[in-house]
């Protein structure tokens, strides 16, 4: 069963300031995640995806499958 | 990417960039290298999102395995001279393949429930109404919380009922609304901002200010 959305209403209201939405996120999405990879603090150097990534469920489950894929397929050789 | 740009690049983002180039002997041995790739990355990541895609198998589920890897290919191609080498080559491709199985999964699903009428994200769960035995303040918060939603515009109330309290896929919403995802979550954003504003002014300000936790 789903967790009601209701019992954490903090969460479910949240809007921060700095948020620079779906599209940055988009473009550097790649970027982001090559640093989490290499384990470095991506959010440091990206404040404005980390941001996102807690707020937007469609951008997260990019995130998610990409950091996921570039671990698992990302040292594929051109030849 | 000019040359200078490309010092700093590894080994194998390098190799991709040079064989891909037009005029490469070896050019069409990496485009079909790369879309293999696409196909492994698209595969992986239908796989994980099943439970989105409900009871998709066999040719349907090829379908939207090569529609996605192909769609990714052309994307990159058309797209070799923006690559920044601020990540590997193959992270960046990744990333193309990624965002057309967010498009395909969410039109796949958008086009089997919306002839059905399936898309019950409109109006306000049962679960919104508190129960007799919640606490007072809290059933005046959500009471509160229900009135500040009924006040935002149309497009917002429509957007944040459907994403926040039913859990509609916001891709799927975007089709729904003939929008886009950073549209639509344009207006979640305000939508939330406004309530959090809304609840305050009504007495019940939240834990922070702006949902951080601090």
């Amino acid at each position: 069963m789903s967790p009601n959305p209701l019992d954490d209403l903090d969460a479910l209201l949240r809007a921060i300031p700095g948020d620079p939405g779906c599209s940055e996120g988009d473009g550097l999405l790649d970027a982001y995640v090559e640093l989490e990879l290499a384990g470095k603090d991506a959010a440091l150097t990206y404040p404005g995806i980390a941001i996102h990534l807690r707020s937007c469920p469609g951008c997260r489950t990019d995130h998610d499958g990409l950091l996921e894929a570039a671990r698992l397929f990302g040292t594929v050789e051109p030849d | 990417m000019s040359t200078g740009q490309r010092t700093g690049l590894d080994r194998d983002s390098l190799g991709w960039l040079d064989e891909l180039c037009d005029g490469h002997p070896r050019r069409e041995q990496a485009i079909a290298r790369l879309h293999e790739l696409l196909v492994r990355v698209a595969v992986h990541e239908l796989g994980r999102r099943r439970a989105q895609l409900g009871a998709v198998s066999g040719p349907e589920f090829d379908d939207l395995v090569h529609q996605s890897a192909d769609d990714a290919l052309l994307k990159i191609l058309g797209k070799l001279d923006e690559f920044e080498g601020l990540s590997r080559f193959t992270t960046w491709t990744c990333k193309f393949a990624m965002l057309e199985v967010s498009n395909k999964v969410a039109r796949h699903t958008w086009n089997r429930q919306r002839p059905s009428g399936d898309l019950e994200w409109r109006s306000l769960p049962d679960t919104f109404t508190p129960p007799p035995g919640e606490q007072l303040e809290r059933r005046e918060q959500l009471l509160a919380l229900s009135a500040a939603i009924e006040e935002l515009g149309a497009r917002q109330r429509e957007v944040f009922v459907a994403i926040a309290i039913n859990g509609a896929p916001i891709d799927l919403v975007a089709l729904e609304l003939g929008s886009n995802r950073n549209a639509i979550y344009k207006n979640l954003f305000d939508a939330r901002r406004n309530l959090r504003r809304a609840l305050a002014a009504r007495g019940y300000p939240l834990l922070s200010e702006d949902g951080t936790g601090t």
